[in-house]
């Protein structure tokens, strides 16, 4: 599926052309979305990072889609040369839930693992570290997920203060008042 | 004071070197009164501010701290150490990371202490209220004198507020981190429900409230237990030729 390519700027054409399978969107004048299987992200990495002067790894996010079973990661790299920003879309299946890391093309991609795996429970393979790192004292599931009832959690985690002065009775019986 | 006070002016026992004499409790307890009185109003008069800048709340401080609204000229300046600072002033919602360095910079702080808490946030979870990452209650944790409402809170709120501390350190009704020593067992309870039962801080709260005489029913408990489990396991994993080791298992018995 490359019918897109023609509007996709040259130079990264033709790095784009040496992979089979990928999908390229552009977005903008300088964005472009592209789609391809997990198994090729690293390689498309790699290839953006040696030939397309694609060096700086802004962020790596994760969304949870709860009907399909999948992680869809996204990794976002940027070239000072061309002033051009690619986000790399993938999609992984949520059991296991795991990938390879790209800590060796990208030394940054440590920090954003490691909050991943925090966040959504993705197990990334070679990853320097993927001990906690912002929730210290963690002990439920990864908070992110959508399965994860934020509401239940802080029902029974924290107390709740018991506060209903008579003005708001008033208002209440006057038909106002705090609704959920 | 009472009439007779005048008869046991210890000014008068100059003339009488022989009669050497103790105060009674009731004297004594009159002169502290008296002085307690004194020292309350000289220290609602000289109040330094941690500001411990948690949240978004915390970018009302500089227009209270500096010209516009210029809290100095009521006598409260800010403070940059936790042992130097008469108030710590806690700016929004606390996650549970930051509530662990809230306790410790709140033990750090001389008694008397004051707490603030400021915003919606640390009253009941503010607009953070089903959030898992914060608390919801902040007297739960640390006794707090007071509250500002809102979100967030202007610095004519927060001037108000100092004012109205000043008002009841004067009178001797800002009291709240007593409670702190006399139920320190309910307070490291909702700590330990948080951070879990190994949870533990340097500063030896229970011995401070035997020393200040601030022992109350409260004070120790199934909590403050663990803290002693806890202090011994610690001791059992220190090495045998640790130099301190000595110390320790000598100052035990
Ligand atoms: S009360 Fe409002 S302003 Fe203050 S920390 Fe909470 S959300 Fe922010």
């Amino acid at each position: 599926m490359t019918s897109q390519r023609a509007s996709v700027p040259a130079q990264l054409d033709h790095i784009l052309h040496e992979m089979s399978e990928v999908r390229v969107t552009p977005k903008g004048e300088r964005r472009v979305r592209v789609d391809l299987a997990a198994d090729r992200l690293p390689t498309l990495l790699q290839l953006l990072k040696g030939h397309g002067g694609f060096l700086h790894l802004s962020s790596i996010s994760c969304v949870d889609w709860p009907e399909t079973d999948e992680f869809e990661l996204v990794y976002h790299v940027w070239s000072y040369e061309s002033k051009m920003l690619i986000s790399a879309h993938t999609l992984i299946a949520k059991s296991p839930g795991r990938f390879v890391s790209v800590y060796d093309i990208h030394a940054p991609a440590g920090f954003y693992e490691r909050d991943i795996h925090e966040m959504y429970g993705v197990h990334f393979e070679g990853s320097p570290n993927l001990n906690k790192f912002i929730l210290t004292s963690w002990h439920g599931p990864p908070p992110m997920l959508k399965s994860f009832d934020t509401r239940a959690y802080v029902d029974e985690t924290y107390a709740w203060r018991d506060y209903n002065p008579q003005w708001l009775k008033d208002i209440a019986a006057k038909g106002g008042g705090i609704e959920e | 004071m009472s009439e007779n006070a005048g008869s046991r002016n210890p000014l008068q026992l100059r003339d009488q070197p022989e009669t050497c004499r103790t105060a009674d409790a009731e004297e004594r307890s009159a002169w502290q009164r008296v002085i307690g009185r004194f020292a309350d109003n000289c220290r609602a008069r000289s109040l330094f501010v941690l500001h411990y800048c948690t949240g978004c709340g915390a970018i009302e401080l500089p227009p209270t701290i500096t010209s516009r609204f210029d809290m100095e000229r009521v006598g409260v300046s800010p403070m940059v150490t936790p042992r130097q600072a008469d108030i710590l002033l806690i700016t929004g919602y606390v996650a549970l990371k930051t509530l662990k360095r809230v306790i410790l910079s709140y033990e750090q702080m001389q008694a008397p202490k004051y707490v603030i808490g400021f915003g919606s946030c640390t009253i009941n979870g503010g607009m953070y209220w089903n959030s898992y990452a914060t608390i919801k209650q902040l007297d739960q944790y640390i006794p707090t004198d007071l509250f500002i409402a809102g979100c967030m809170p202007r610095p004519e709120a927060v001037q108000e507020v100092f004012l109205e501390l000043m008002r009841m350190i004067d009178a001797g009704k800002a009291n709240a981190w007593r409670d702190y020593y006399r139920n320190y067992d309910h307070y490291l309870a909702n700590q330990q429900a948080l951070f879990g039962p190994q949870w533990h801080t340097p500063t030896d709260i229970v011995a401070e409230a035997k020393h200040y005489g601030l022992m109350g029913p409260g004070t120790t408990g199934p909590h403050t237990r663990l803290l002693d489990q806890h202090a011994e396991w610690a001791l059992d994993r220190i090495p045998e030729d640790y130099p301190e080791r000595g110390e320790n298992e000598r100052s035990e018995r």
